[in-house]
């Protein structure tokens, strides 16, 4: 026995010396453990500037729906009157969360709202995290609290009552939509260096800067945040702001290197055919703004900075087109046949209205050769393909062709998954319309001669006649004709007590509680004191 | 005979020593029930004083009046005779199966009797035969509890094995196998031919000595070795076909343009295109033999199988030695073991086998054929339905797309075995395994899927794959055997240490000027460099992946007739939170053999209880750590890291406990072994979702639950009678998740086109697992299903994404586990001829028939894919939901493996020492009414990429299986 555990003894001790028996500390070398950035040399700077701390951030932009199916863009678009994706046969189903989304039925265990609610939070996370962990300046911290408000914002917009997380690990309670409202407000106000919006104001103190990098946060950009939340305050809040939201435009507009983007402003058109001659050799104007080579457009403020490779996220081609329309374009995947506008929304447009161009697809469709573009599944046992403005029905055989396709954000040839348009977050057009809206709401007039100089500018640039005398709909109208495909609709027809009437398949409803959206029950039952909103 | 002859002299020469050298002697005769048995064993107990018995069964030993005498031979129970001053004595000697019936258990081996836990070993006779190209499916039905399912018959594809139903979650479900003591050896890199017996341990207590990795069941395999005596050649040769067992029942070009569909002219059946009588060949040459302490076994196996889909085969080489040896005054046991496997396969594509489902019948297969006019050679001279979407031309597919595998493996392993004294001996163990798999895919630039043929300037794609994995084992342990009295006590003792590490790249670019460079050599030539940022590359290591443990063990055989074995092992893992990172795992097993108490006149009668904590590792790195992604801004060079997955630092060894007890039974023809046995998985680890305010991607790895699972296992066997054994497998069982970090969550998504957010299966706390949930189809309404209301409140909430709202109408459609299996084994022998038959079934579980319920209903809008087409179609329904109209019973009973073989008598032959000669059939009788591909239950979900395998999911038959095939292989077995 003795010589057993002798013999045990050393060979255990033998073997603890061979093979430094302890040592169970997990290296990962595949994978980045810490946090790290590298700044890019300033010569290198293009449009978008060189890179730096603030990319892992700003990249949340892109990860956050702003333009890819089944998040933020897909939420606030289907749930409006501009557009819905009807199922067709077996295909778009999907659950029924599309025609839940459209019709306002939507649940707390709907698949689309969760992903917009996690959409946001990710990306206020990342925000915290590049705040807390990569020694940022103060200018840098702003541009962060800046942006960060701005995913608040989304968040108050979409669920009203939201936890404020502001550090990494941090844990909170829900907030109401008052305190949600004062927390952007005082953030953007803050890297303002005001406290205040006035026609007076002064923003010498800001640590934000003043350059013309529409990728980053300058003041403008915080300011045209500013402007949207104050025109909405008194949705969020009850408490009406339209002063402070036109003199926030104001300032943008009066002050800022920008211009409208008109006929003066023009792109090579890269999604022409050479063999189609009716192709424009270029995209001039309101189209040059969305054009996939639209990086350093004079309307952008603010925007999304999308790239095939280095900034994958913007897919509306494959959301929208028909599976033939590959071949109009020659896109490396096979296009999806979902998003449509209604034919009501594209119908609001006079046949002469530029932007009625831009935005749609109809028609017949011709491949890369001039050739029509065929299916030959087609519903009607014709084969060319030939999109419709009319839907015939949500659900369940919704046809094929049938409906506008979402053209705004314009597409290139040999187009690859992901596009190249940047998204445009605070826009000069925007901000003339928030500023006619402002001025009509403050002064209870809608011929409010800013309103209609606001207005008429951005008709004018559509090659709209001008307009005398506006309605509060007339005015809901123009605004979605122009902002059309830009996440900004479900807000307005709220802002416009319009979000519970009926249109098209969805019917009118009894009371406003869809107005905000539910919280996601996943998170409900995974984090902790967080309330249903009302009616849910 | 010559060898009798030589024990006959041996024994002679004893006995003339003997009676030389002591003048007090005995003499007796030792005998069986079948008469004297020479060469048995005769001891004078207590000495070194022993002989042998000659051939007629006599010995004389010189032996006191009062000494005892101890009578010994393989295959009989020792008996001690005292000689009580007789000088004649006949002792007869009772057979004893269990005597000689040595069972390794891990670390060491025990005499069959002793073990307390549910181990099962089963032979190299009893395993399944014919086409079998995985040593997993040796076992199929063979053990109880033990489920291996090789869905469909892809010759790439390794089988799913299961022990006892779900037994992790978030970790590696595959058991952890154990290849002549190698921990974590690859089963990969042992020939089916090569191995000599395989033991299952089933419950933890076995298990438990295993420690973390001994979750999902250990699988110990013993390979075959040399023994002394003359070189022994074996060659076995097979050669099999094998065809689609099964189909998706699907229209006839006829019948489909008859339902309305899109008329293309032709008449193809696409799935007589893509499939094949498959051929299998398999060669298997051994030389095995051995002088004095030294034996050895080398073997050389090729395989050559195809698939049944045209594109999809493998090559392999594998080649083993097995080396013992003795030195040190024969007290060190030197054994080398090395493999080496070189395998070379084409992957196919089961898209071409769910494309020729649904593909056009009416579609030709060539474009010249088309009915319009079509640019083939654009598309390297196939037809395509353009502007469809999710249809691709199968043939196409299968024969243009390149998808190449290569892998080497290689291993070795030394056991040192040195024997102290008689009480004590020392092992060590050291093992090294190199596997190494490269894959290369090819698209080219005239093919539709994948291939991007339609654009005019870039198409084509190639991809590159490939990694290296390695393991290392250094293990020590010691054996300390000691007598008291009546009690027998074995000691074990040791230390272990597991090293892998892994790395993989992958690389892919496209968008080839054409199709006439070999791509592989002129990758320069893709258009992707010019834009550096669209070539695809993604790089993974995971180095110095560690356990480390220490472990005891005792057995105690008291009375021979109580056995008590304890053990425990402590074990750290680098995979785990940094304060979680060691365990404990304790093990103990109480079996009586209760007929030496009782007197119940049957020739066995034991119950053994055991009780066993083993653990699961996750399967990736890091899982505990925080991970960030890089973000480079406009590809200016600079950017910045932001968090992906969240940290757990206190995420922890997932823990299984299971309490197992067993009666074993023996009496004339009848033997029967029970086991009932009930376990808590606690802790499992999965990544799920989290609160996004506190964690911001959402995700990260959690322990989130608790399952619980009861079961009963039976195996009966019984001897008709001399001719007729048979034997039957039976196993139940039922998973309840106990708690969740959820109240409910439906998993498991359909997919597209048109099903996204349509998850089917439900996991909700306090519940069994495995519900298949969603609305009851009740008839057509207008070319839409009717749902049934099932909470009658006049509304119908069915889509299913509101599946967890209260007020929804849902019910569990079925579930996707079976309740009972079964396995039957017939053997029939009359004369040189053996018939062994195989039934096996399982019944109760269900299946999600997910090609119904995506292409059976008659969608107006898809007139140009093909309509599934089973007698449960129902008229006039245009649009496809989920419901219980896809939900089938998947009741199964069939032959599931048939051999016949003849037996030459080589008696008279100097060449040849034995030859056999064998029919066999795999599947050639089924029974379903299941109309999808195959009825095995589908324990894991693969997932709509066919690339996951989520445990909590089971129940989907997805639309990327193989089709089941059916094999008929004749085999020769030559031994000279």
């Amino acid at each position: 026995m003795k010589s057993f555990f002798r013999t045990m003894l050393l060979a255990t001790s033998a073997s603890a010396v061979l093979f430094s028996c302890t040592d169970l500390e997990e290296e990962l070398v595949g994978e980045i453990t810490t946090a790290v950035s590298v700044s890019a040399p300033a010569s290198s700077g293009g449009a978008g500037g060189g890179g730096d701390a603030l990319a892992g951030a700003y990249a949340q932009l892109r990860n956050s729906g702003t333009a890819n199916h089944f998040g933020y863009f897909s939420l606030n678009g289907i749930a409006s009157d501009e557009m819905a994706i009807a199922a067709k046969g077996g295909d778009w189903y999907d659950g029924g969360v599309l025609i839940e989304v459209h019709q306002h039925t939507y649940t707390p265990t709907n698949g689309m709202v969760g992903s917009a609610w996690n959409g946001q939070y990710g990306a206020i996370g990342s925000i915290n995290d590049a705040i807390a962990n990569l020694g940022l300046d103060n200018a840098q911290t702003a541009q962060m609290r800046a942006l960060r408000a701005y995913f608040y914002w989304r968040l108050l917009d979409m669920f009203g009552s939201v936890k404020i997380v502001t550090a990494p690990g941090q844990t909170a309670s829900q907030s109401n939509p008052q305190q949600v409202f004062d927390f952007i407000e005082s953030e953007l106000l803050a890297t303002l260096g005001i406290t205040a919006v006035t026609s007076s104001m002064d923003l010498s103190t800001s640590p934000l800067g003043l350059d013309n990098n529409t990728y980053r946060i300058n003041r403008f950009a915080a300011m045209g945040m500013l402007a949207k939340l104050y025109l909405n305050s008194e949705a969020y809040t009850g408490v009406a702001k339209f002063q402070e939201a036109h003199d926030a435009a104001d300032y943008i507009i009066a002050n800022g290197p920008y211009r409208l983007s008109d006929s003066s402003v023009s792109v090579p058109n890269l999604g022409k055919r050479p063999s189609v001659d009716s192709d424009p050799d270029n995209l001039t104007g309101y189209a040059a703004i969305f054009a996939p080579n639209n990086e350093g457009n004079p309307e952008h403020i603010f925007s999304v900075n999308y790239d095939e490779a280095t900034g994958g996220g913007m897919n509306f081609a494959k959301m929208t087109l028909h599976y033939s329309s590959q071949f109009t374009w020659n896109f490396q995947d096979q296009p999806w046949n979902g998003y449509a506008a209604l034919e009501d929304f594209y119908n609001s447009y006079d046949d002469n209205d530029l932007r009625k161009a831009n935005n749609f697809i109809v028609g017949p469709q011709l491949d890369f050769g001039g050739s029509a573009v065929l299916d030959y599944a087609s519903d009607d046992g014709d084969p060319p393909l030939n999109y419709t403005p009319r839907i015939n029905e949500l659900q369940p055989n919704s046809l094929r062709e049938a409906g506008a396709r979402l053209g705004k954000f314009s597409f290139q040839q040999f187009g690859r998954p992901d596009q190249n348009n940047d998204f445009p977050i605070v826009r000069l057009g925007d901000i003339h319309l928030i500023r006619a809206e402002a001025a009509a709401r403050a002064n209870s007039n809608w011929n409010h001669p800013t309103t209609l100089a606001d207005v008429n500018a951005i008709r004018a640039r559509a090659g709209v006649s001008a307009m005398t005398n506006i309605t509060a709909d007339d005015f809901l109208a123009e605004r979605g004709r122009e902002m059309f495909q830009e996440t900004s609709r479900r807000t307005d027809l709220i802002r416009f007590g319009k979000w519970t009437s009926a249109w098209w398949e969805k019917p009118v409803e009894a009371d406003d509680h869809t107005a905000l959206f539910p919280i996601p029950f996943e998170q409900i039952q995974a984090g902790d004191g967080l309330s249903q909103n009302p009616g849910y | 005979m010559k060898k009798n002859q030589f024990k006959a002299f041996l024994s002679a020469l004893l006995f003339f020593v003997g009676v030389g050298m002591y003048a007090q002697s005995v003499s007796g005769t030792v005998t069986s029930e079948d008469g004297p048995l020479p060469g048995a064993t005769v001891v004078v107990k207590g000495t070194a004083n022993g002989t042998t018995t000659d051939f007629d069964g006599n010995f004389t030993i010189a032996a006191s009046a009062d000494a005892i005498l101890e009578v010994s031979f393989v295959g009989f129970t020792t008996q001690e005779v005292a000689v009580g001053g007789q000088d004649q004595i006949t002792i007869t000697l009772a057979t004893d199966n269990e005597l000689e019936e040595v069972v390794v258990t891990g670390y060491g081996s025990q005499r069959q009797k002793e073990i307390t836990s549910a181990v099962v070993k089963v032979d190299a006779e009893d395993f399944n035969k014919g086409n079998i190209n995985d040593a997993s499916q040796l076992l199929q039905g063979k053990v109880a509890g033990l489920q291996v399912y090789n869905r469909g018959g892809d010759p790439n594809a390794a089988a799913t094995i299961r022990l006892r139903g779900i037994s992790t979650v978030g970790a590696n479900a595959q058991p952890l196998v154990v290849i002549d003591g190698v921990i974590g050896a690859s089963l990969a890199n042992v020939d089916p031919s090569d191995i000599e017996s395989i033991n299952v341990l089933k419950d933890g207590s076995a298990a438990a000595i295993y420690g973390s990795r001994g979750s999902s069941g250990v699988i110990l395999v013993t390979t075959k070795s040399g023994k002394e005596g003359k070189v022994q050649f074996n060659y076995n040769g097979q050669l099999g076909v094998t065809s689609a067992l099964n189909t998706v029942d699907i229209m006839t070009a006829q019948e489909f343009v008859a339902a309305g569909g899109t008329d293309l002219g032709s008449d193809t059946d696409w799935v007589d295109e893509v499939t094949r009588q498959a051929l299998t060949t398999i060669h298997n040459f051994s030389a095995a033999g051995g002088h004095g302490d030294t034996s050895y076994r080398i073997s050389a196996n090729f395989r050559d199988v195809e698939g049944v889909l045209i594109s999809s085969d493998f090559q392999q080489f594998n080649t083993r030695l097995n080396f013992t040896t003795k030195a040190l005054n024969d007290k060190l046991t030197i054994n080398f073991n090395s493999a080496l496997t070189k395998r070379e396969q084409n992957n196919g594509s089961s898209e071409s086998m769910k494309y020729a489902v649904l593909y056009n019948p009416t579609a030709p297969i060539y474009g010249v054929d088309s009915p319009y006019q079509f640019a083939s050679e654009q598309f390297g001279g196939y037809f395509e339905t353009l502007g469809l979407f999710d249809s691709y031309n199968p043939v196409s597919i299968a024969n243009q797309q390149i998808n190449k595998g290569d892998k080497t493996e290689v291993n070795y392993s030394v056991n040192l075995n040195y024997k102290v004294s008689d009480a004590i001996t020392v092992n060590g163990n050291f093992a090294n395994q190199v596997s190494k798999y490269s894959n290369k895919l090819y698209n080219p630039t005239t093919l539709l899927r994948g291939g991007n043929a339609t654009s005019p300037l870039r198409k084509g794609l190639a991809e590159f794959y490939d990694q290296t994995y390695s393991f290392k084992l250094a293990e020590l342990y010691g054996n300390y055997n000691a007598n008291f009295g009546n009690t027998k006590l074995v000691l074990t003792a040791g230390y272990s240490f597991q090293q892998q590490n892994f790395e993989d790249h992958f690389t892919s670019l496209g968008d080839f000027p054409d199709n006439s460079l070999d791509y592989i050599n002129a990758v320069e030539y893709s258009q992707d460099l010019l834009n550096a940022g669209l070539i695809g590359a993604n790089s993974n290591k995971s180095p110095d992946d560690r356990i480390i443990a220490f472990f005891g063990r005792a057995n105690v055989t008291i009375d021979d007739a109580i056995f008590i074995n304890a053990s425990i092992r402590r074990e750290g893992s680098t995979k785990l939170g940094a304060d979680e990172q060691w365990g404990i795992f304790p093990a103990i097993g109480v079996g009586v053999d209760l007929n030496k108490y009782l007197n119940t006149g049957a020739d066995k009668f034991k119950v053994r209880v055991g009780y066993g904590v083993t653990g699961a590792l996750p399967g990736p790195n890091g899982l505990s750590q925080q991970i960030r992604n890089f973000t480079y801004d406009g590809g200016q060079g600079g950017g910045s890291s932001s968090p992906s997955r969240d940290a757990n630092p206190t995420l922890k060894w997932e823990e299984k406990a299971e309490t197992n007890l067993g009666i074993e039974y023996r009496k004339g023809k009848w033997d029967a072994t029970l086991d009932l046995y009930t376990r808590d998985i606690s802790d499992f680890i999965l990544e799920r979702t989290v609160d996004v305010t506190l964690y911001p991607t959402g995700r990260r790895f959690e322990n989130a639950g608790k399952l619980n699972t009861k079961g009963v296992e039976l195996a009966l066997n019984y001897e008709v009678n001399d001719m007729y054994t048979t034997g039957l497998v039976l196993s139940s069982y039922s998973t309840t998740l106990d708690e969740y970090v959820l109240d409910a969550e439906m998993r498991a998504n359909l997919g597209a086109p048109g099903q996204n957010a349509t998850a089917v299966v439900r996991v909700k706390q306090g519940e069994e697992i495995g519900q298949i949930w969603g609305p009851v189809f009740e008839g057509v309404s207008g070319g839409n299903p009717v749902f049934a209301d099932i909470n009658g409140d006049g509304q119908v909430i069915a889509a299913q994404d509101k599946a967890l709202d209260d007020n929804v109408d849902m019910q569990e459609l079925g579930n996707g586990i079976p309740d009972l299996e079964l396995g039957w084994t017939n053997q029939i022998a009359f004369g040189d001829w053996t018939i062994n038959a195989f039934f096996r079934g399982a019944f109760g579980h269900s299946l999600v028939n997910t090609f119904r319920a995506f292409y059976e209903p008659r969608l107006s809008t898809q007139g140009s894919y093909n309509f599934v087409n089973t007698e449960l179609a129902q008229d006039g329904l245009t649009t496809a939901r989920f419901s219980s109209l896809y939900v089938e019973k998947a009741d199964f009973f069939k032959l599931d493996n048939l051999t016949v073989t003849r037996n030459f008598d080589m008696s008279n032959s100097d060449a040849f020492d034995s030859i056999q000669v064998s029919l066999n059939a795999q599947n050639p009788l089924v029974f379903t009414s299941y109309t999808g591909l195959d009825p095995e239950p589908a324990l894991i979900d693969i997932g709509e990429d066919g690339r996951g395998a989520d445990v909590l999911s089971p129940g989907l038959d997805r639309r990327n299986s193989y089709f089941a095939s059916r094999s008929f292989t004749l085999g020769v077995n030559i031994k000279f």
